[in-house]
């Protein structure tokens, strides 16, 4: 077999939306990294829905941006259609969601890749992982040519044994048209990693022109589009580092000429015939293992756990400005292609729809991530990172963070620095990766705003002020970009200290931007501030008391947070905890007290008789 | 590291004993001492003082013993402070509930211990030791908490668990789900659901003998004429002169507010203004304060001067007396006078009495353990509610379900809504045991129909 030159630092196996924000961290933090993908045509495709964002979700884009990530910035220059989630509700709840042109995208990104310096784009399926002791050291792939890398980092999305489903029609591959990894789940299984198995859907694609849009309710983008990256804080070298050479790269500029989005819905008939039709089901024939998501259910559950109920709602997304192919949001199926057809054929404006891809299901192997530490890196190979879906969560932007934390750690290892782990209080993608590190899934883990005891501190407009100080800690951003940042945060805090300090009248100013009534205008030195300044300001004055209780919660959290398990400690050694615990936590391995105490069936008294054992050890 | 709080415990075993002692370790022990003690001149670490506790309420619970130590020199090495009382487990709880109040927290079990330890004042040899204390005192916490979890107590925090859930799942569905077909979100609903588990939650907190006999003790309102002896009364029930006491009528005009212990009741005696024709400005006042507590007692001791005819009561307050709430006592029967005259109160228990003497003490205090026992040892007796911490889970539930009402009537926005609920469901999770928030979304997602 062929080796291809020195070792990489790091080589990060698929360049989906994991891959690629883990290849670009990686290599931005000036590591040599190889990304490899077994079709760099579909490099960052949006397999599923035409969007980035929405609820949660909007909210990790921006992170993303914050920590020097590529999505928000693609998300812009793709998007054809803006619209902020939420907006009638407070300011922690706001989402910015974006339909994308899934063409634009996929071809940003990869443009991305190929401009990044440190990192080289290569085109193999890996077959297998190549390991040395505990440690991994490299991955063959079928085109016979071996890579070494000092880190190795996985993304496999639903490539792990994906099998898809329609009906009874079975096809290998983790997307329709792509082929399936096979082989490599069994480095795992031979390293001692476990692997279990998920499913997702998919609906069907229409072709535009055959959909009757008279009959269809219009879903209009907001005329003042939110948009994901921050700009305020970016010099124009920051801005796109592919296209500010040149002219725009999509040929529009980021939130200019929205198009629209269309909703009808399933009628009676569509009820009839999918349950007339549901023993054909992939899902209700028995063909499938795996778990689907509760909050993503198939056309198929939806009338059969809300039984009486033929009215959903269905959403027809538009995939790009330079085609005519739709996605039908809301009607993801396992059924059979004619029951697919017939089931099209009963809704409003599709009667007459022609059916470019069916629906499908796809099964795929994820290792469970309870075999993770915090940081990203497998318990029991080292040097082995998992980001995205094989970690058991869905979605692009879930799958995105985690590549980008997976990213900078496996550059952190090379280096011998320590790893970077977002605490629950950093933002939605801490709370993610803790929530699946301690305690695991039984389903493609999806972000709620709900997950978050700490949601009102995480507004979306304030990812790149919460997480500056990782950002400069691991370079994660420019010099002057971070200059900008510090700048707004001081901008922003004097002005809270003046609202809080000046009165007008008896009362002080924040006691009367407090009033939920009080619509007036503040002085000219606090209304003539920027916008993004000026927003983040009043949140902090108005939520005050309420952003106080939940940072009074983080403080007593980090109290436990902050006494780390060694590595490997054994709790079945500590006297006084109860034999049923320590298993549960020796099976979790929770890398500090606070994750310990997560953990279900850790009570406080546990805790304290940790508190004592470890600082005895 | 921890030192942020102060933290407080019963620590002799719960039952009758001579004295029992309280215990607060941390920052807050000093300044608690001077609080509760009025002691504004020295303190000396290491020395017993005197003194009468005074709850933050302004009652007088008890005489004790207490003692400051400051830290490092102590157990925990942390400044604490030990307080020894009368051994009724009721007054033990009242201190505990009274620190509570005052910004302690309730200690976990072997959270003392753990705090000698971490604050070096063990040695390593004596961890081990620790660890097996801590893990033994949870095993008898978590048996205790589960003792009262079993019973009509445990059901009912269920059942608000539940409708707690029900009304989260909503509000966070149409936070998290704004895209879907949803129907129309009825906020009117919310303040429906909300009021219900006010109403559920105060209903526990009502019925639970913690609230009514730790916390305000049953109040007991002394009623009569002028000079009919209510002041005396009240003495003979405390054992000691309290009241001021004078051959003049209408001496007192103000209440006074005493609380003893008769047998496994804490009652609270309000001694009142006599009822009569008012001459000065001062007596109406104090008869219009009368009126306004007796909405609010539990029982009712009326005093008639036997020697005098049965007076008119104020329809206020003769409306609020019957058989099941009112022990009529006839006083000065050591004038000679045995006329039992009308009943003022139809089939209540009337009582020959001498305030002077004490005859007739026994049998009223058999007819007042017997009258408390019948109004509040409800039929499902399981509605007990003894746990101080559960307590304090309760009040702080009530108040997040009144800030998010309050909330809710404001208009503000439901992600404030939702946080105080996140802090009610904190607060019954800690009686039930933490609620992951996969429950919620267990909940959510079969309530509503979600599937983009």
């Amino acid at each position: 077999m062929e080796v291809r030159g020195d070792a990489y630092d790091v080589i990060v196996c698929g360049a989906g939306h994991a891959g690629c924000e883990a290849a670009l961290a990686a290599a931005r933090m000036g590591a040599r990294t190889l990304v490899l993908s077994g079709n760099i045509d579909t490099i960052a495709a949006m397999s599923c829905n035409p969007a980035i964002g929405g609820v949660a979700k909007g909210q990790i884009v921006r992170e993303i941006d914050a920590l020097g990530g590529e999505m928000a910035l693609t998300t812009d220059v793709s998007g054809i259609q803006f619209r902020l989630l939420n907006a009638s509700k407070g300011p922690a709840v706001q989402s910015p969601r974006a339909q994308c042109d899934k063409k634009v995208y996929a071809l940003r990104m990869k443009h991305v890749l190929e401009h990044q310096e440190n990192l080289d784009v290569f085109q193999a399926t890996v077959t297998g992982l190549i390991f040395k002791g505990d440690s991994v050291v490299g991955c063959h792939t079928n085109l016979d040519v071996d890579f070494h890398g000092k880190t190795v980092i996985i993304t496999t999305g639903t490539f792990l044994r994906g099998l898809m489903h329609i009906g009874k029609n079975k096809n290998e591959g983790g997307r329709m048209g792509d082929y399936s990894a096979k082989t490599l789940s069994n480095s795992f299984l031979e390293a001692g990693i476990e692997l279990e198995r998920l499913k997702t859907g998919t609906p069907p694609r229409l072709l535009g022109r055959s959909i009757d849009f008279s009959q269809l309710e219009e879903q209009k983008g907001d005329a003042d589009p939110t948009l994901f990256a921050f700009y305020d804080t970016r010099d124009e070298s920051d801005m796109f580092h592919v296209e500010h050479h040149g002219e725009t790269f999509a040929g529009w500029r980021p939130g200019s000429d929205p198009v629209s989005c269309w909703i009808t819905y399933t009628t009676e008939k569509t009820s009839e015939i999918v349950l007339k039709n549901l023993h054909l089901s992939a899902m209700y024939g028995g063909e499938i293992e795996g778990a689907g998501p509760r909050y993503c259910p198939s056309i198929e559950d939806k009338f059969v756990r809300f039984e009486g109920r033929p009215r959903h709602m269905l959403f027809i997304e538009p995939e790009g400005r330079n085609t005519n192919e739709y996605y039908i949001n809301g009607l993801s199926t396992s059924l059979p292609f004619s029951a697919q057809k017939e089931m099209i054929a009963s809704i409003p404006g599709l009667e007459n729809a022609h059916l470019l891809r069916p629906a499908y299901a796809v099964e795929y192997d994820f290792a469970p991530p309870t075999q993770i530490f915090p940081h990203l890196e497998s318990k029991k190979v080292e040097n082995l990172f998992f980001a995205g879906q094989i970690n058991g969560t869905s979605g692009y932007e879930e799958a995105a963070c985690q590549g980008l934390v997976a990213g900078v750690n496996a550059a952190l290892k090379v280096r011998g620095d320590a790893p970077f782990v977002l605490k629950r209080y950093d933002g939605y993608t801490g709370v993610l990766i803790d929530d699946l590190v301690t305690k695991g899934t039984q389903e493609p883990y999806r972000m709620f705003t709900s997950r978050a005891e700490y949601r009102l501190l995480f507004n979306h407009g304030s990812s790149e002020l919460r997480l500056l100080d990782y950002a400069r800690k691991y370079g994660l951003l420019s010099e002057s970009r971070l200059r900008r940042i510090e700048r707004k945060k001081e901008q922003i805090e004097s002005s809270v200290a003046w609202v809080e300090s000046n009165r007008v009248g008896e009362q002080t100013w924040a006691t009367l931007v407090r009033r939920n009534d009080w619509d007036g205008s503040l002085p000219e030195g606090i209304e003539s501030l920027p916008d993004a300044v000026k927003a983040e300001a009043l949140y902090r004055v108005r939520y005050d008391g309420y952003l106080k209780r939940e940072l009074r919660q983080v403080e007593k959290l980090n109290n436990v947070e902050g006494i780390q398990v060694p590595k490997g400690f054994d709790f079945l050694t500590v006297t006084g905890l109860k034999k049923e615990c320590a298993l549960k936590l020796n099976e979790m391995g929770p890398a500090n007290l606070g994750q310990a105490s997560r953990v279900s069936g850790v009570n406080p008294a546990d805790i304290s008789i940790l508190m004592v054992a470890l600082n005895n050890s | 590291m921890e030192t942020v709080d102060t933290i407080v415990a019963v620590g002799t075993p719960n039952g009758e004993s001579a004295l029992a002692l309280v215990r607060a370790s941390g920052p807050a022990c000093e300044s608690l001492a001077r609080e509760i003690f009025s002691r504004s001149g020295s303190l000396q670490p290491r020395h017993a003082y005197h003194g009468s506790y005074r709850s933050a309420a302004g009652t007088v619970m008890d005489d004790v013993v207490y003692c400051l130590y400051q830290g490092p020199k102590s157990f925990t090495g942390e400044d604490t402070l030990e307080i020894t009382c009368h051994g009724n487990p009721l007054i033990a709880s009242g201190i505990l509930t009274d620190l509570i109040a005052r910004g302690c927290r309730q200690s976990e079990p072997g959270e003392f211990s753990r705090r000698a330890f971490l604050n070096g004042r063990m040695d390593l040899t004596q961890a081990e030791a620790v660890m097996e204390l801590i893990q033994a005192r949870s095993d008898k916490a978590i048996q205790a908490a589960h003792n009262q979890l079993r019973g009509a107590f445990g059901r009912q925090l269920g059942i608000l668990k539940e409708r707690m859930l029900a009304n989260v799942a909503t509000i966070e569905a149409y936070i998290d789900f704004p895209e879907e077909d949803l129907p129309e979100e009825q906020k009117e609903a919310y303040v429906t659901g909300i009021q219900e588990l006010m109403t559920f939650c105060s209903r526990l907190i009502d019925s639970s003998q913690y609230a009514a006999f730790l916390r305000d003790g049953v109040k007991t309102l002394i009623l009569g004429e002028p000079n009919a002896g209510k002041s005396s009364l009240l003495n003979l029930l405390l054992g000691f002169e309290r009241a001021i006491v004078s051959e003049q009528p209408g001496t007192t005009r103000d209440f006074l507010r005493e609380r003893i212990i008769l047998g496994p009741h804490s009652i609270q005696l309000l001694d009142t203004a006599g009822l009569r024709e008012a001459e000065s400005d001062i007596e109406q006042e104090g008869i219009r304060k009368t009126i306004e507590l007796a909405e609010e007692a539990d029982i009712f001791l009326l005093v008639r001067d036997t020697a005098l005819p049965s007076p008119e009561l104020p329809e206020a307050i003769a409306s609020k007396l019957s058989a099941a709430n009112c022990i009529v006592l006839r006083n000065k029967v050591d004038l000679g006078v045995s006329d039992p005259g009308p009943n003022p109160v139809a089939g209540a228990k009337s009582i020959e009495f001498s305030a002077l003497t004490g005859h007739g003490l026994e049998a009223l205090r058999a007819a007042l353990l017997e009258m408390i026992d019948a109004r509040f040892s409800t039929d499902d007796d399981d509605l007990i509610l003894v746990n101080a911490r559960h307590g304090v889970a309760l009040n702080e539930l009530r108040d997040c379900l009144q800030s998010a009402l309050k909330k809710l009537e404001d208009d503000e926005a439901m992600e404030l809504v939702a946080s105080d609920l996140r802090g009610a469901m904190d607060a019954i999770g800690s009686i039930l045991g933490r609620i992951d928030n996969e429950d919620m979304l267990d909940v959510l997602f079969s309530s509503f129909c979600i599937g983009k």
